[in-house]
C-alpha cells in the first residue's frame, strides 16, 4: 500500500524534524567551547608527542612524555601502552583497555597515579608502530563531563526519535487505513450494484464519522433519485404503451382497409397519437433538463406581472370555451424576477391549463402574482373538485395523474415538470385546498440562485 | 418559384426524404452530410435557405451556423435538431438561426417554415409601413387598423398581431407551433388547443358574415390566410 507507507514516512519525518528542532535548541544552549577547547588541547597534546616520536624515536617519547608530566597540569593524563596493554612510561593508575578501542576521541573512565578515584576523562587515542598506543587525555570537571554525556545522548535520542516517529507513523497510517479501508469497502460493494450498503459509523463523531454520515447522507439521495428513476421509467413505460398500441392498431388498420375516408381518419389518428409520444418524451426531457439545473445560462430579469397577464389573455379564450372564466389581478407595479422566462411561461401556461381541465361545470380560475421583498408568488386557484391532503404528494410525482381514466397522454407530467421549472429557480410549488377547488402556487426567490449569476 | 437550399443533414433517410419533398416543391436541393462539407458549401452565399440539423458531424450545426454568421453569410437558417428542450431551442435561435424545428417533425411543419423563411427573405425589402391587402381584407401596419370589404374591424391588439402574421405569410401554410413562436414568442408546445381556440374567435370576426372566407383550415398542417 504505497499511500499507508507515504503516511508512514511522512509522519516519521515530520516527527524526526520536530524532535530535531527540539535537539537543536538543547544543544545549542548547554555546548559552549569548553568541550571544543578540551579537545584541542588533547589533541594537541598528541600530535607533539607522536611527532616526537616520529623524529625521536621511542627513547625520545620517553623524555617528552615525562617532560609532559612534568610540567603540565595535574588533569593531564598521558601514557604510552604496549601491545599488551601495559603501560611502559605515563601517570595513568588504571587505565582504559586499548586493545578493545580504536583510535580517535573516547571518553573513558580513568584513574591517575596518585589520585584516589577514578574520574571521566577525554583521551585521544594514536597508534604507534609495533602495535603501541599513545594515550592523551585531561581529566574532565563534573559539569563538562555532564554535558558531554548530554551531547551524546542527544545524537542517540535523535535516532531513538527518528525511528520511534516512524513506528507513529506506521500505526497511524494503518488506523487511517483502517478506517478509510470501511468506508471503501461500503463503496466497493455499491459499485458491485448493492445500493442499501452504507459506511458503519464508530459513534466517535470524529472526522471519520462526519465523512460517513455526509456519504450516507449522498447515498440516501442516490437511492431515491434511483427509486424515483425506476418509477419513472415504469410509468414511463406504461404510459408510452397505450398511445403506441393505438398507433399500432391505427396504422394496421389504415394499410387494410380500402375506403379512402376511412384512411385518411386511421391516418390523422396514427399522427395525433405519434404527437402525443412525441410531447410526453419532450416533457420528460425537459423535466430531467430542469433537475440537472441546466438552462439557469438563460436566466434573465423580466416582469412576472407582465408575463402572467400574457398568459392569462392567452387562456382566457379556452377558459371562456370550456365554460370557465379566467380572472387575473394584475400586480400595481412591475415585480422584477430573475429567472428563465420561457420555462416559467411554461409552467404557469401548465398550472392554467390543468386548472381549466378540472374546473369542471364553470367554475371560476384566478391566476395572481404575489410580489414580497424575497419571495414571488404566482397562484392559480380554481373551483373544481381539488386534490385531498392525502393524494397531492401522488400528484407532484411524474405520470402520478389522478384521474386515471382522462384519455390525454402525458397530462400528468404537467406537475411534475412545474415542479422540476421551481426547483431550477430554487423555488417551491405548493398545493393547497382553495376551499373549494385546488390552489397552485409557485414560489420563487426574487433573487438569483449563487450559481446563476 | 424554385429556390435553391442547401441542405446539411447527415442521416440519409431523413435527407432524401426532405430533398425529395423539396424538390417536389420545385426548390432545387443540394446536400451535404457533414458539417465541414455544409460549410464550404454554404460559404458562396448562393442560397436562399439553409436547412442545418443541429448534431453533425466533423462540424457541429451550431458552429457551421456562428461561422457563417461571422463571416457575415446572411442566409436564412433553420435548425432541425433532436435537442427539444425550450433551452435548447432558445440557445438554437440565439446562435443566429432564423427558426428552429425540433425532430420529429412532419414534413407540413417543415414546409410552412421553409416557405415563411423564403418569404421573410421576400418581403425584407418592403417597408413595414406597406399596407397589406389579401382579397377585399386591407391592414395598415401602421395604425393598426383593419378593414374588410371598406368594414373596419374591431380587433383586440393579440387578434391583430395574429392576422398580421397571416396577412404576411398571405397564401401560405401557418402551423400552430409557428403562430405560438412568432405571435406570443413562447417555445415551448401546450398541452391544450388554445392557439386554435385564438384563430377561431379571429375567424368569427373575420369571416363571419362574409360569402368568402378568408383563413382556412389547412387539414394535419395548420392554417392559411387567402383570397
Amino acid at each position: 500500500m504505497p499511500t499507508t507507507l507515504r503516511i508512514a514516512l511522512l509522519a516519521g519525518l515530520l516527527a524526526l524534524l520536530s524532535n530535531l528542532a527540539v535537539i537543536g535548541f538543547i544543544y545549542e544552549r548547554t555546548h559552549d567551547d569548553a568541550v571544543a577547547s578540551l579537545h584541542r588541547q588533547v589533541t594537541e597534546q598528541s600530535k607533539v608527542l607522536t611527532d616526537v616520536y616520529r623524529s625521536g624515536g621511542k627513547a625520545a617519547l620517553d623524555g617528552a612524555i615525562q617532560d609532559t608530566l612534568a610540567y603540565a597540569d595535574p588533569q593531564t593524563a598521558v601514557a604510552l601502552i604496549d601491545s599488551n596493554g601495559r603501560q611502559i612510561e605515563g601517570n595513568l593508575a588504571q587505565g582504559p583497555s586499548v586493545q578493545s578501542m580504536q583510535e580517535g576521541f573516547h571518553s573513558a573512565i580513568i584513574r591517575l597515579r596518585g589520585q584516589p578515584s577514578p574520574h571521566q576523562a577525554e583521551i585521544v587515542l594514536s597508534r604507534l608502530p609495533k602495535d603501541q598506543w599513545l594515550v592523551s587525555g585531561r581529566l574532565v570537571g563534573e559539569g563538562l563531563a555532564f554535558r558531554l554525556t548530554l551531547e551524546r545522548s542527544l545524537l542517540l535520542a535523535l535516532v531513538v526519535a527518528g525511528l520511534l516517529g516512524l513506528l507513529c507513523g506506521v500505526i497511524l497510517a494503518h488506523y487511517v487505513s483502517l478506517r478509510i479501508g470501511k468506508i471503501a469497502a461500503v463503496a466497493n460493494r455499491i459499485s458491485a450494484r448493492d445500493l442499501s450498503q452504507r459506511v458503519p459509523l464508530s459513534g466517535a463523531g470524529d472526522s471519520f464519522d462526519r465523512l460517513g454520515v455526509q456519504i450516507n447522507a449522498m447515498l440516501d439521495r442516490i437511492s431515491k433519485l434511483m427509486e424515483e428513476l425506476r418509477l419513472l421509467t415504469d410509468s414511463l413505460a406504461h404510459d408510452l404503451r397505450s398511445p403506441v398500441t393505438r398507433l399500432r392498431a391505427s396504422a394496421h388498420a389504415a394499410a387494410e382497409t380500402t375506403d379512402p375516408a376511412e384512411q385518411e381518419e386511421l391516418l390523422t389518428s396514427v399522427v395525433r397519437n405519434a404527437d402525443a409520444l412525441i410531447r410526453i418524451l419532450t416533457t420528460v426531457l425537459e423535466i430531467s433538463r430542469s433537475e440537472a439545473l441546466t438552462g439557469r445560462n438563460q436566466f434573465a430579469w423580466f416582469d412576472v406581472g407582465e408575463l402572467a397577464a400574457e398568459l392569462a389573455e392567452m387562456y382566457d379564450p379556452l377558459a371562456d370555451e370550456r365554460g370557465a372564466s379566467l380572472n387575473y389581478d394584475a400586480p400595481k407595479r412591475p415585480v422584477p424576477l430573475y429567472g428563465h422566462r420561457q420555462l416559467l411561461a411554461q409552467a404557469v401556461s401548465n398550472l392554467v391549463e390543468n386548472a381549466i381541465r378540472y374546473a369542471s361545470g364553470g367554475g371560476e380560475i384566478d391566476v395572481r402574482v404575489r410580489p414580497g421583498e424575497k419571495q414571488i408568488r404566482i397562484e392559480v386557484g380554481d373551483r373544481g373538485p381539488g386534490i385531498p391532503l392525502d393524494r397531492r404528494q401522488e400528484a407532484r410525482k411524474r405520470f402520478g395523474r389522478l384521474d386515471s381514466s382522462r384519455s390525454d397522454e402525458g397530462a400528468g407530467l404537467g406537475l411534475a415538470l412545474v415542479e422540476s421549472i421551481a426547483h431550477l429557480h430554487n423555488g417551491e410549488l405548493s398545493l393547497d385546498d382553495n376551499r373549494p377547488g385546488l390552489l397552485t402556487t409557485l414560489e420563487l426567490p426574487v433573487h438569483p440562485p449563487q450559481s446563476a449569476r | 418559384m424554385g429556390r435553391k437550399i442547401l441542405l446539411v443533414e447527415d442521416d440519409r433517410e431523413t435527407s432524401s426524404y426532405l430533398a425529395k419533398g423539396l424538390s417536389q416543391e420545385g426548390h432545387s436541393v443540394e446536400q451535404a452530410t457533414n458539417g465541414q462539407d455544409g460549410l464550404f458549401r454554404a460559404t458562396d452565399g448562393s442560397f436562399d435557405l439553409i436547412i442545418l440539423d443541429r448534431m453533425l458531424p466533423v462540424l457541429d450545426g451550431l458552429s457551421v451556423l456562428r461561422a457563417l454568421r461571422a463571416a457575415h453569410i446572411e442566409t436564412p437558417v433553420l435548425i432541425l435538431s433532436a435537442l427539444a428542450s425550450v433551452g435548447d431551442r432558445i440557445e438554437g435561435l440565439e446562435c443566429g438561426s432564423d427558426d428552429y424545428l425540433v425532430k420529429p417533425f412532419s414534413f407540413a411543419e417543415l414546409l410552412a417554415r421553409v416557405n415563411a423563411l423564403l418569404r421573410r427573405r421576400e418581403a425584407r425589402v418592403d417597408p413595414a409601413d406597406h399596407r397589406l391587402t389579401v382579397g377585399d381584407l386591407e391592414i395598415d401596419p401602421l395604425s393598426r387598423s383593419v378593414k374588410r370589404a371598406g368594414k373596419k374591424l374591431d380587433l383586440k391588439p393579440r387578434e391583430y398581431l395574429l392576422l398580421e402574421y397571416f396577412a404576411r405569410n398571405e397564401g401560405r401554410v401557418v402551423t400552430r407551433t409557428m403562430l405560438l413562436e412568432q405571435v406570443w414568442d413562447y417555445h415551448f408546445d401546450p398541452g391544450t388547443n388554445v392557439i386554435d381556440v385564438h384563430v377561431s374567435r379571429l375567424r368569427r370576426k373575420l369571416d363571419e358574415g362574409f360569402e368568402k372566407p378568408l383563413l382556412h383550415t389547412v387539414r394535419g398542417a395548420g392554417y392559411m390566410l387567402a383570397a
